[in-house]
C-alpha cells in the first residue's frame, strides 16, 4: 500500500506518507536534566530523507527542540533516516506525553508531515541507593549483564554481578532478569539505602519428546 | 500471495476421492512387476460408485503375507516381528524415508510391569556392550512392580492431571491388559533388534503414576555410524545450533546422565536401529506410496485382503530432485500412480494419527480446523503425514472408533512450544536433513523467560493474553507423582485408586491449565464465516529485544523468504509486509500500530491493565527500529482417538467383532492415552505376532 502513494484529488500534489519513530528514550529522567534520544523518519516510498529537519514538542504542543536527520539510513533499516537529539526534561515530575513531527512542514513537500508520541517519565532527584547483587543460584557465581528493573529505573549488572540504582523513596517491585534464567522478583520498600541479593535459577528446558 | 483456506485438504482430495476404473485395473496389472492372483473382474457397480474397490476384480501388483501401512513406531516392530515368525512382509510408507514420527521423537520408551530394564536396574547391572556407565537412577522400590500393577496404573479412575483431566480412566481395559502383559516381551524384542536403552528414569507422559518405567534410546559417539557396533558420528548425531543429518533430523541430545559420557539420545537411535534390523531380516519397503484404501472382500464383511496405494514422491523444492531414503536395501522402486498390494494373511495399520488433518482435528476442537497449524514433524513427514488416512480407511471397511475424547487428556496434545519464525515450532531441525528446505527456517528458540521482550498479537494485531504465560505447559500425569502433575502426593507417596486423588479439594489446589492457546484460537475481528479461523499468531519485537536477550535472528533460524519472519523500518510497514508475505494472513493487521502504542504506554505506566503484565517480569517498550514479526504457532503434537482395537491389536467393528485380517496400533488406534512410543511399540509387537499367525488367504 505504500509503494503507490495515494493521490488527494485531481490536480493535487501527491504527498508521500511518512512515519516517525522515536527510541532510546530513557525510562526515567531527572526533572530539569538533559537527556538524549533518537528520532527517525521514513517515507513510505523510501525517498531519501537525508538532512531533513524535524522537531520535538511537549505536552502543550510547544516546540522544545529541533534536529536534522542524518545522511544515511539507520543501520539495519532500508530508508529510515535518523538523528540523536539532546533535550531538557521538564521541571514537573510525572509521566509526560511528548511528540515528534517530521519532516518540518516548510520542508516536507512532497512528503506529508508524520508524527508520533512518546512517554517521558520525569522523576525528582532520587536519594536512596539500592545495590543489587545477581548470582546464579546453583553455582553462586555472579551474573553479569543482568537487567535490574525497579520501574521506572533500569540498569544492568557489571562483571561482578552488581548493579546500583538511585531511586526515590517508595514501594517497588525489583526484577532481575537474564537470558535463560527465571526472572527474580521481589517487593521492596525503599526508605533508605539498601543492598539485596538476587539468586537466579536457570529456567527449565522444555522437554520435547 | 494467494491465501489458503484449507490447502492441505485441497491437495489431498483428488487422490482420495478417485475411484478406480476397470481400465486402471488392466493397466496396472499389465505393468505389474510382481503379482500373484489372476484378475477376476466382476460388475460390482455399487462398490465402485462408493469408491470402494471390489476385491474380486483386482489384479494385484504385489503380494506378501503381511502388508504394513506405515514404517514408523507401530509398523517397523510389527514388520520385524511378523518376519521373525516366518511371514513375508511389505511395508508401504507415504514418505521417502522410514521411521515416521518415531525418527523425530525423543526416543523415550515407557514400558514397565517388571520389564527387563527395570530388572536390570534393580540388579544393578549394565548393558551387555558396556555402554551404560551411570548407576541406577531410582530406588529398588521405585522399580519394582508386576504386570497387574501396571494394568491397574493404566486404568486408574482416580488420577487427574493439573488440568483436571483424567488420563487413565477411559482407557480400554482389554487393550491395556494386553499392553501390560506384552511390555516385557516388547522390551526384550527391541533390544534384540539393535535398540539400546539407558537407565530407567521417571516415566513418560501418561505412562502411569506409581513406578519408574522410562528409558531413552541411545548410540555412542564414535568415528563411524555403525548400528551393529552402536556408534554414531558427531556429524550424524547433529551439531548443536549448526546442523542436523539425514540419519537424525533432530539434534541427538547428550545422554551422559542416563547412559554415560559420549552417549547421544533420541528417537533416531530407536528408529534407525529397527529399520536396520528390518532391512537385514528381509522386510521389503515401498516408499513414496500413500495408502488410499483398505480392501475387504465386501465393504463391511469378509476378510481384509489388501490395499490400494498411490505414488507420493517428495521433491526437493530447490533442486527438483526426488528425495531418497537413507538406506536402500529392501526398497522396491515402484513409481506407477496406483498399485494394489495383496495381503495373504493381514494388513496392519501403522499410519499414525490425525494430528496433521485439520478436518479430523476439528472433531475435537473446531478452532483447530485452521489449516495454518500443523503437526510436529510436518516437514519431515510431509503434508500427508499424520493425515488420519489409516483411520479413515479403516472406517470405510466398518471399523469402530475409540477414545475420541482423549486428545484432551494429554498435556502436550496441542500447545505452544515457544519457538518463533517457523511453521512447525516443535521440531528443532537444522540444515542437513533432506526435508529442511520444506521448513526453510529452524526457528528462534526461546525459553519462557524471553517472552518478556515481546508482545503477541492475533491476525488483526491485537494482544490476547499475558505473554509470560504463553509457553507454560501443564504437567502430565506420570511418575513421579506431584502436585504439579495434579496429584496430592509426591513420588512413592502417591496412592493409586484413592478417591482423594480426584477430590474437588485436590483439584482446586493443583489446577493449573495454561489457557493462552485457547485465547489464541478464539475468534477475532478478522475471523470470517463459515470457519471463523483465528488466523496466524505473531510475536512482535524490536531491535532492542534482539540485542538485550541475544537472539539469533539470522538464517537458518529465520528465513527471508518462507513468510514466517519479517523486519521493517516502521510498524506500519511491518503490518503490510506480514499481510503480503504470509500465506495464512487473510486480513490486515489493522490494530498493530495502535496496539504497540498502547503497549508502550503500559510500559511507561509500569503495568498492563489488559492482561496483567508487569507483575511477573519487567516490561520494555517496543520502539527501536528495525521492527520484527515472527510467527508464534501452536502445534498439534500427537493425537489420541482412532480405530478401536482389541487386545490382539485387531481392528474391531461396530458390532464389537474383529475385522478378519485387519490390525492397527499406535496413533491410528484409540482407547489408550499413553503418550508416544511405548504404546505404539507394544501394539506393533502384538500386531506383528498375531498377523503372522493368521491363516493364509486363498483369494
Amino acid at each position: 500500500m505504500f509503494e503507490d502513494p495515494v493521490g488527494i484529488g485531481a490536480g493535487a500534489v501527491q504527498l508521500h506518507p511518512t512515519s516517525v519513530v522515536a527510541w532510546d528514550i530513557p525510562p526515567a529522567v531527572v526533572a530539569g536534566e538533559r537527556f538524549r534520544m533518537k528520532v527517525g523518519v521514513k517515507c513510505a516510498s523510501a525517498c531519501p530523507l537525508a538532512h531533513v529537519p524535524f522537531a520535538v514538542y511537549d505536552d502543550g504542543g510547544a516546540r522544545v527542540a529541533a534536529g536534522t536527520l542524518g545522511g544515511e539510513p539507520w543501520p539495519g533499516t532500508a530508508a529510515l533516516y535518523a538523528a540523536e537529539i539532546e533535550l531538557t526534561a521538564p521541571a514537573a515530575e510525572g509521566l509526560h506525553t511528548w511528540s515528534v513531527r517530521g519532516p518540518d512542514a516548510e520542508a516536507a513537500a512532497p512528503h506529508a508531515v508524520g508524527s508520533t508520541t512518546f512517554g517521558l517519565r520525569v522523576v525528582n532527584r532520587a536519594d536512596h541507593l539500592v545495590t543489587v547483587e545477581a548470582v546464579d543460584k546453583d553455582g553462586q557465581t555472579p551474573i553479569a549483564g543482568a537487567r535490574v528493573v525497579m520501574h521506572p529505573y533500569h540498569v544492568e549488572t557489571d562483571e561482578r554481578g552488581v548493579a546500583t540504582l538511585r531511586v526515590a523513596k517508595g514501594t517497588y517491585r525489583l526484577f532481575v532478569s537474564q537470558t535463560r534464567y527465571e526472572t527474580f522478583a521481589l517487593p521492596l520498600e525503599v526508605e533508605g539505602d539498601l543492598t539485596t541479593r538476587a539468586e537466579l535459577s536457570l529456567e527449565p528446558i522444555l522437554e520435547r519428546n | 500471495m494467494a491465501k489458503r483456506r484449507d490447502a492441505e485438504q485441497k491437495n489431498r482430495k483428488p487422490r482420495d476421492a478417485k475411484s478406480v476404473s476397470r481400465r486402471d485395473f488392466v493397466k496396472s496389472g499389465a505393468a505389474a512387476g510382481v503379482g500373484g492372483a489372476a484378475a477376476v473382474f466382476s460388475s460390482s457397480g455399487t462398490a465402485l460408485a462408493q469408491g470402494v474397490s471390489p476385491s474380486d476384480a483386482i489384479r494385484w501388483d504385489y503380494e506378501a503375507d503381511v502388508v504394513v501401512i506405515g514404517g514408523g513406531c507401530t509398523g517397523l516392530p510389527a514388520a520385524i516381528r511378523a518376519r521373525d515368525l516366518g511371514a513375508s512382509v511389505i511395508v508401504v510408507d507415504q514418505n521417502f524415508d522410514l521411521g515416521g514420527k518415531m525418527l523425530h521423537s525423543g526416543g523415550q520408551v515407557s514400558f514397565g510391569g517388571g520389564d527387563p530394564l527395570q530388572q536390570r536396574d534393580i540388579r544393578g547391572e549394565g548393558d551387555p556392550e558396556g555402554f551404560v556407565k551411570v548407576p541406577r537412577l531410582h530406588s529398588i522400590e521405585e522399580l519394582t512392580e508386576d504386570t497387574d500393577f501396571l494394568f491397574r496404573d493404566h486404568t486408574d479412575w482416580s488420577v487427574m492431571d493439573s488440568a483436571a483431566q483424567a488420563p487413565y480412566r477411559y482407557n480400554e481395559r482389554e487393550l491395556h491388559r494386553a499392553y501390560a502383559d506384552n511390555c516385557g516381551a516388547t522390551r526384550t524384542f527391541l533390544m534384540q533388534n539393535y535398540v539400546r536403552f539407558g537407565r530407567i528414569s521417571g516415566t513418560h507422559g501418561n505412562g502411569g503414576m506409581s513406578r519408574a518405567r522410562r528409558a531413552v534410546t541411545f548410540l555412542m559417539e564414535g568415528t563411524t555410524t555403525d548400528i551393529k557396533k552402536g556408534t554414531i558420528t558427531r556429524q550424524d548425531a547433529g551439531i548443536r545450533g549448526v546442523s542436523s543429518s539425514h540419519f537424525a533430523p533432530r539434534f541427538m541430545e547428550d545422554g551422559s546422565k542416563v547412559v554415560g559420557p559420549g552417549a547421544r539420545i533420541n528417537g533416531a537411535a530407536l528408529s534407525r536401529g529397527l529399520e536396520f534390523a528390518a532391512r537385514e531380516k528381509g522386510v521389503r519397503f515401498i516408499l513414496n506410496r500413500h495408502m488410499d484404501e483398505i480392501i475387504r472382500e465386501q465393504q463391511f464383511s469378509g476378510r481384509v485382503v489388501g490395499i490400494r496405494a498411490s505414488y507420493s514422491p517428495r521433491v526437493d523444492p530447490q533442486t527438483g530432485r526426488r528425495l531418497e531414503s537413507l538406506w536402500q536395501n529392501g526398497n522396491i522402486d515402484e513409481r506407477r500412480e496406483t498399485v494394489y498390494i495383496r495381503a495373504r494373511k493381514a494388513v496392519i495399520i501403522g499410519s499414525g494419527g490425525h494430528a496433521n488433518n485439520p478436518q479430523f482435528r476439528s472433531t475435537f476442537y473446531p478452532a483447530f480446523r485452521e489449516p495454518a497449524f500443523v503437526s510436529s514433524g510436518w516437514a519431515l513427514l510431509g503434508p500427508r503425514g499424520q493425515d488420519a488416512s489409516g483411520i479413515i480407511a479403516g472406517m470405510r471397511v466398518g471399523a469402530n472408533l475409540a477414545g475420541m475424547h482423549q486428545n484432551l487428556s494429554y498435556a502436550d496434545t496441542f500447545h505452544f512450544p515457544g519457538t518463533l519464525a517457523t511453521r512447525d515450532p516443535y521440531t528443532d531441525m537444522l540444515p542437513g536433513h533432506p526435508t529442511f528446505p520444506f521448513r526453510g527456517s529452524t526457528g528462534i528458540v526461546l525459553g519462557p523467560n524471553s517472552y518478556q521482550h515481546l508482545i503477541v498479537v492475533n491476525q488483526v494485531g491485537r494482544r490476547f493474553f499475558n505473554e509470560m504465560q504463553v509457553v507454560i505447559r501443564r504437567g502430565g500425569a506420570a511418575f513421579p507423582a506431584a502436585p504439579s502433575k495434579g496429584q496430592p502426593n509426591s513420588g512413592m507417596a502417591h496412592k493409586p485408586l484413592d478417591w482423594r486423588n480426584a477430590s474437588v479439594e485436590n483439584i482446586r489446589k493443583t489446577y493449573d491449565e495454561p489457557n493462552a492457546i485457547h485465547a489464541a484460537l478464539a475468534m477475532n475481528e478478522g475471523s470470517q464465516a463459515p470457519d471463523y479461523f483465528s488466523g496466524p499468531i505473531w510475536a512482535i519485537f524490536d531491535r532492542a529485544a534482539v540485542e538485550r536477550d541475544k537472539w539469533n535472528i539470522n538464517p537458518p533460524f529465520t528465513s527471508p523468504t518462507n513468510g514466517f519472519f519479517f523486519s521493517a523500518d516502521t510498524l506500519e510497514e511491518l503490518a503490510v509486509k506480514i499481510q503480503k508475505g504470509h500465506e495464512f494472513q487473510r486480513v490486515p493487521l489493522r490494530y498493530l500500530v495502535e496496539t504497540i502504542k498502547k503497549w508502550n504506554a503500559y510500559v511507561d505506566q509500569g503495568s498492563d491493565p489488559e492482561f496483567g503484565r508487569g507483575s511477573d517480569a519487567p516490561m520494555y517498550r517496543i520502539e527501536k527500529p528495525p521492527f520484527y514479526a515472527a510467527t508464534l504457532y501452536p502445534v498439534w503434537h500427537d493425537s489420541y482417538g482412532g480405530l478401536r482395537i482389541n487386545g490382539r491389536a485387531q481392528v474391531v467393528d461396530m458390532q464389537g467383532q474383529p475385522i478378519p485380517g485387519l490390525y492397527a496400533g499406535g496413533e491410528a488406534s484409540g482407547g489408550g492415552n499413553q503418550h508416544g512410543l511405548g504404546r505404539a511399540l507394544v501394539h506393533g509387537y502384538i500386531a506383528g505376532t498375531n498377523a503372522a499367525g493368521e491363516p493364509t488367504g486363498t483369494r
